[in-house]
């Protein structure tokens, strides 16, 4: 079938492809990994990594990024975390993580989208104050003795061994990739980052789409500060730092293009998993874990160097058609024309 | 195209027009006024910190201190270089912890002499800077995606080399010979540390180089219009490789001068060094798009940046520390050693 | 033959413009033009390079602004302040470079924009795709599509949005013969529908093909417009060239060097293939300026390019003095003694936050005349301040940022740049572009200074007048190949225009 066809030659499919091999090898060499409990456990850890990717990516598709992810996650675990630990509701510190994470969004989009500013400085620069009012908030100190039902609720499974917060993410992954690929706004994002000239010439507000698109990195980062709070338990000084960068490496892996235009939010979803799970996995195959982040580099250079030769491949072959095109092969074209004009 | 054409008409009259419209390029644009401000920040922050607490002034406390910002101030340096270029370098922080533990490795558990060592450990990292070079110079791969795999790879190598020394990693290599501590433990009258003559001997060098040298010259066209520089006979493609070895360099210069300082050789050395080191350029004047860059500029707020970083702490309780400096704060028990944070998570 | 624009009243007409101006900067593009387009009609537009069609074009569309002027659609005054306003009015243009997303598929890209529910616009898609009879897969992404491929998309666009008036920005330009009959075959369907068309072309055997009026425009200004049943080749021809012609030819005649054609040639093609050319054969003599003459899109700059080291060599043979330069590199090709100015100097040119002494220097980087290993300052300054005063740039200092300088100037200093290498060849690719009249009089006076020292010159120009005033021999391209060659006292204006073209006849017989 077609729509199979369709599936197959996408480039997630190549990053799912990828991950179930690395899966089936370690059970190759470790057969005790091959259980439900451990194959979920890959999952489960990735959660966070997932929503902060997800939400780079919208950045990424609109040929951006955004690098204060990190402290934007770490200042919405620490407040909803000072809100928890000293008794809130626990809706009240959800709305309020919320509101920040698409406060900080508003203010990236308005620095890249309005004032034009390039948007690694300009996130670079949000990054370092929101750092810095992580320190103000909690005084330096970290935040304990968060609720316990809050924590334990991190472990209550939906769909076997799969947490409901990792059922969630999928879901959410998979709703959002719904509505960017099958309603008609939903192709504007990477329309801007595709040809931003092209996108103004059939009409699209390629300011509005940027705006929306750092808003909806920034909530989804404040999801992922909430979630890791319930997780982990607590939150220190430097909680969140060099997320950004795990997120750029899973929406990579996950066929995102940097340049924008290209991907889809499955993809990082798929490349989370491998980023959060690469340890884990490694353990199970003997490696220490030592070997984590060596392999890590490797994968990621392997696969952006790949992708970036077959896209310079494929815009040369496409340049020297349209300049053979203009060739004529007869050179007694002009006379023919004149001849067959009249 | 006649398309085109008009464009190029229209872009050169508003070009001619509007030189430099954007804010900042008409900030860098005044790259002297720039350093104005800077000197002005740094004032400042003398003031500020001075006042709310006098220890700060202290010349011994003052330059121990600074010691420990000392990798941002020479790594910056080098990474203008490659962002004159229009490129990014966020691979740096990894290869002076590779820098360090190859110094360890190789002196202890293989048998070369502590120079030979440092040597082994220079030609390494700068390998691998040539390695992420040719990636984005030649196979036009984004700077910023191969730097982030080369921070995984390399800071991952060096964790493994620390596995094949008899040391436990996180224990870190030490015993050096005195006269490799010298390096980073020396000081000019009890005072002034030889790092920061090294540094400073370093700046007046990469000043020279940029400014003063065919070289410099290349790199600031090969960032200001790659185009333009082709097609007037510069190897653009070999100058910006060459800028990605210069701050791998800078890298081993700033490990090899840690790791003496220190005293102790360990792979994570400088792992959190990279949002400073990034911030120090672009604060320095330093245009992301290429072009413009100033060594001046960038040595005055990476020193900004180290004032804050020194000030804060000892002024106002507020702790801004590099997890992965083992002087520093009580709080560091309970990391673990690892990079680039909560690696830890994933055992749960 | 000179016919009067037309002046119908708006009544009838599908879309009119009156009066339109438009400058950029100091640049006067538009000056005053009025045109009509009626329902089911094709209305071909004709003129040379900069003659400002695209720029009208861009106006209809709302691409550009206009500073003044009128635009009607159907009657009613429009002001077109965004492309979606104009795109409402189902006014839809072409462009002639597709503006497509790459990494979208060929379905995505016709569907883009609409405000309708995505099944809707399947079946319209659907239907205008098997109302067209093209085989188009909708599904291919259209970064792997062809060119002409990526055309009849772009025309599938125009016609989705059922638009009233279609532009059509030279569509044929890289379409095979039978696409290009296939388009024709569109274009009256669409055209019996009651669309109106304007179809911009190069090539004057369709404009008798396909239209049933045609606009000759030529330096803003509508020249000539009819019924293109009332013209004949030779008139269009005659239509694009500026009324003064003749005189430039006598002024020429005085110019004439003696050039000795005997002597071995100090730059010669063979058989030199590339992209974008084929089979070129070129002689240029010592101290010769050899004009190249041709439309835009005929292979100049693609030869010049490629003989300079930026793109691969499919065949032939480069000779400097009789040594083999073919395929060397950029920096090797210049150390050998040819040098080659863009022509588009803001992208391959400037260096635009930098001095003008760094500017002047840039090809002297790879030489040891400003230094081997430190920058001899001194060396750079002398050498820039003296080709500054030779032509006469108006600069206030050698450390002047080069964006400051009026176009002219700038051009003055990549000039300098590159006779700075001591060059026994230059290649220049339209160097009075996008230059105003005082600075385009400075820089003919530089090229005949340079001249003096015996540099020959390869002038690439689609300014008929300017080589007609300096060359000493004339080529023209046409699609990729050199198609005539004309002698000094054959350089007319009529001639060029005629072979760039492809409408020249030997025995200048009118058709």
């Amino acid at each position: 079938m077609k729509a199979i066809k369709k599936i197959l030659k996408a480039r997630e499919s190549s990053s799912v492809l990828f991950l179930v091999a690395l899966f089936l090898v370690v059970g190759a060499i470790n057969p005790s990994f091959l259980s439900t409990a451990n194959v979920s456990a890959c999952f489960n850890t990735s959660v966070v990594y997932t929503l902060v990717a997800i939400g780079m990516a919208f950045t990424l598709f609109i040929g951006e990024i955004d690098v204060s992810v990190g402290s934007n996650l770490g200042l919405v675990a620490t407040i909803v975390g000072m809100m928890l630990r000293d008794g809130s509701n626990l809706m009240l510190a959800c709305c309020v993580g919320i509101f920040i994470g698409a406060l900080i969004g508003l203010i990236n989009g308005w620095g890249v989208a309005v004032m034009k500013a390039p948007s690694l400085i300009f996130t670079l620069g949000v990054n370092g104050v929101l750092r810095g009012l992580m320190y103000l908030v909690a005084g330096g100190a970290w935040v304990e003795n968060l609720p316990k039902a809050f924590k334990d609720f991190s472990a209550v499974t939906a769909v076997g061994d799969l947490t409901v917060y990792y059922c969630g993410a999928v879901l959410l992954a998979i709703v959002i990739h719904i509505l960017l690929t099958k309603t008609r706004h939903g192709h504007n994002f990477k329309a801007v980052g595709d040809n931003r000239a092209g996108a103004n010439l059939v009409g699209i507000n390629s300011t509005r789409t940027m705006l929306l698109s750092y808003v909806i990195c920034g909530v989804l980062a404040a999801i992922a500060g909430i979630i890791f709070c319930s997780r982990i338990g607590f939150v220190t000084s430097t909680t969140g730092s060099g997320y950004e960068m795990k997120a750029v490496a899973a929406c990579v892996l996950g066929g995102i293009s940097l340049a924008g235009g290209v991907g889809s939010v499955l993809g990082p979803a798929v490349g989370a998993v491998i980023m959060a799970s690469i340890s884990y996995l490694l353990t199970f195959m003997g490696f220490s874990s030592n070997y984590d982040n060596a392999i890590t580099g490797v994968i990621l250079i392997v696969i952006v160097v790949a992708d970036a030769l077959i896209q310079a491949r494929s815009a040369e072959k496409n340049r020297h058609a349209r300049l053979a095109a203009r060739v004529s092969d007869d050179v007694t074209a002009d006379v023919a024309a004149a001849k067959g004009g009249e | 195209m006649p398309e085109d054409r008009t464009k190029t008409v229209e872009a050169t009259q508003t070009k001619a027009a509007k030189p430099g419209a954007s804010l900042l390029s008409r900030i860098t644009a005044g790259q002297g006024s720039w350093n104005m401000l800077l000197m002005a920040l740094i004032i400042i922050e003398f003031v500020v910190f001075g006042a709310a607490n006098p220890k700060f002034l202290r010349p011994q406390l003052f330059f121990t201190s600074l010691n420990d910002s000392l990798p941002v101030f020479i790594i910056s340096i080098a990474v203008t270089f490659v962002m004159i270029t229009g490129g990014i370098d966020i691979q740096v922080a990894s290869l002076v912890g590779l820098t360090s533990i190859i110094i360890g490795v190789a002196w202890q558990d293989w048998g070369f002499s502590i120079w030979g060592a440092i040597l082994l450990a220079i030609v390494v990292v700068v390998a691998c800077g040539a390695f992420s070079g040719f990636l984005i110079a030649y196979c036009r791969v984004q700077a910023m995606v191969v730097t982030l795999g080369g921070s995984f790879l390399y800071s991952g190598l060096a964790l493994i080399v620390s596995t094949m020394s008899s040391t436990e990693s996180y224990q870190g290599i030490s015993g050096f010979p005195d006269a490799f501590k010298f390096l980073g433990g020396y000081k000019f009258f009890d005072v002034f540390p030889l790092q920061m003559a090294i540094y400073l001997l370093l700046l007046v060098i990469a000043f020279i180089l940029l400014n003063k040298s065919k070289y410099g010259r290349k790199v600031i066209l090969s960032g200001t219009n790659p185009r333009a520089a082709e097609y007037s006979g510069i190897n653009t493609r070999l100058t910006i490789m060459s800028t990605y070895m210069l701050s791998a360099f800078a890298a081993a210069i700033a490990g090899i001068l840690l790791t003496s300082y220190l005293g102790t050789a360990k792979s994570d050395l400088g792992s959190d060094l990279t949002m400073d080191i990034i911030t120090a350029v672009v604060l320095g004047g330093t245009l992301v798009t290429g072009g413009r860059g100033s060594v001046i500029g960038v040595a005055l707020a990476s020193f900004a940046i180290g004032l804050v970083r020194f000030g804060m702490p000892l002024c106002f309780k507020v702790s801004t520390q590099y997890p992965g400096h083992p002087h520093r704060n009580p709080a560091d028990r309970h990391h673990r050693w690892s990079f680039s944070g909560e690696q830890h998570q994933c055992r749960d | 033959m000179q016919r009067v624009p037309d002046t119908d009243t708006p009544g009838s007409a599908l879309l009119s413009v009156r009066g339109i101006f438009k400058s950029f900067g100091t640049n006067a593009v538009l000056k005053g033009v009025s045109i009509d387009l009626l329902p089911g009609e094709v209305l071909a537009l004709i003129g040379g390079n900069g003659a400002g069609k695209s720029t009208l074009m861009k106006i209809i569309m709302g691409i550009y602004t206009y500073d003044s002027g009128e635009i009607y659609v159907d009657n009613e005054r429009v002001e077109h302040n965004s492309t979606k306003e104009a795109l409402s009015r189902s006014v839809y243009m072409v462009p002639q470079e597709p503006l497509l997303f790459p990494n979208m598929t060929v379905g995505e890209n016709i569907t883009m924009g609409f405000d309708k529910s995505p099944s809707e616009l399947e079946t319209e898609l659907q239907a205008a795709v098997d109302e067209i009879g093209w085989h188009l897969d909708l599904s291919r992404k259209a970064n792997t599509l062809s060119i002409a491929e990526q055309e009849m998309v772009e025309i599938l666009r125009g016609i989705m949005r059922h638009s009233k008036v279609l532009i059509l920005d030279e569509p044929t330009s890289a379409l095979a013969f039978d696409e290009v009959k296939a388009l024709f075959g569109v274009i009256k369907g669409l055209r019996d529908k009651g669309i109106g068309i304007i179809y911009i072309t190069h090539r004057l055997a369709e404009v008798f093909e396909i239209a049933s009026r045609v606009c000759i425009m030529r330096d803003g200004i509508i020249a000539m417009a009819g019924n293109v049943s009332e013209f004949t080749r030779d008139d269009l021809v005659k239509g694009l060239l500026p009324p003064n012609a003749e005189k430039t030819a006598e002024r020429a005649e005085k110019a004439a060097r003696s050039i000795d054609y005997d002597a071995d040639p100090v730059l010669e093609l063979r058989d030199f293939s590339g992209y974008g050319f084929k089979h070129v054969n070129l002689k240029l003599y010592p101290g010769e300026m050899l004009g190249l003459a041709g439309v835009v899109g005929a292979g100049r700059t693609e030869m010049a390019t490629t003989v300079f080291g930026r793109d691969k060599v499919l065949g032939g043979k480069v000779l400097l003095n009789g040594r083999d330069i073919t395929g060397l590199s950029t920096k090797k090709v210049i150390a050998a003694g040819v040098n080659y100015v863009s022509e588009d100097r803001f992208c391959y040119g400037i260096f635009s936050l930098r001095s003008v002494a760094e500017n002047t220097t840039s090809a002297l980087l790879g030489g040891k005349r400003i230094g081997s290993f430190f920058l001899k300052r001194d060396e750079e300054n002398r050498i820039t301040q003296s080709y500054v005063d030779d032509f006469r740039t108006k600069v206030t200092g050698i450390s002047q940022d080069l964006g400051d300088l009026s176009g002219g100037n700038q051009q003055k200093i990549v000039i300098g740049r590159t006779f700075a290498t001591n060059p026994k060849v230059v290649i220049l690719d339209e160097p009075t572009r996008g230059i105003d009249a005082a600075s385009r009089g400075d820089v003919y006076a530089v090229l005949q200074e340079l001249r003096q020292t015996g540099v020959s010159i390869l002038l690439i120009s689609s300014d008929m007048e300017e080589v007609v005033e300096l060359a000493d021999r004339a080529v023209t391209m046409y699609q990729g190949r050199i198609n005539h060659e004309f002698s000094k006292r054959d350089i007319n204006q009529d001639n060029l225009m005629a072979a760039s073209f492809g409408a020249y006849h030997e025995d200048g017989e009118d058709a």
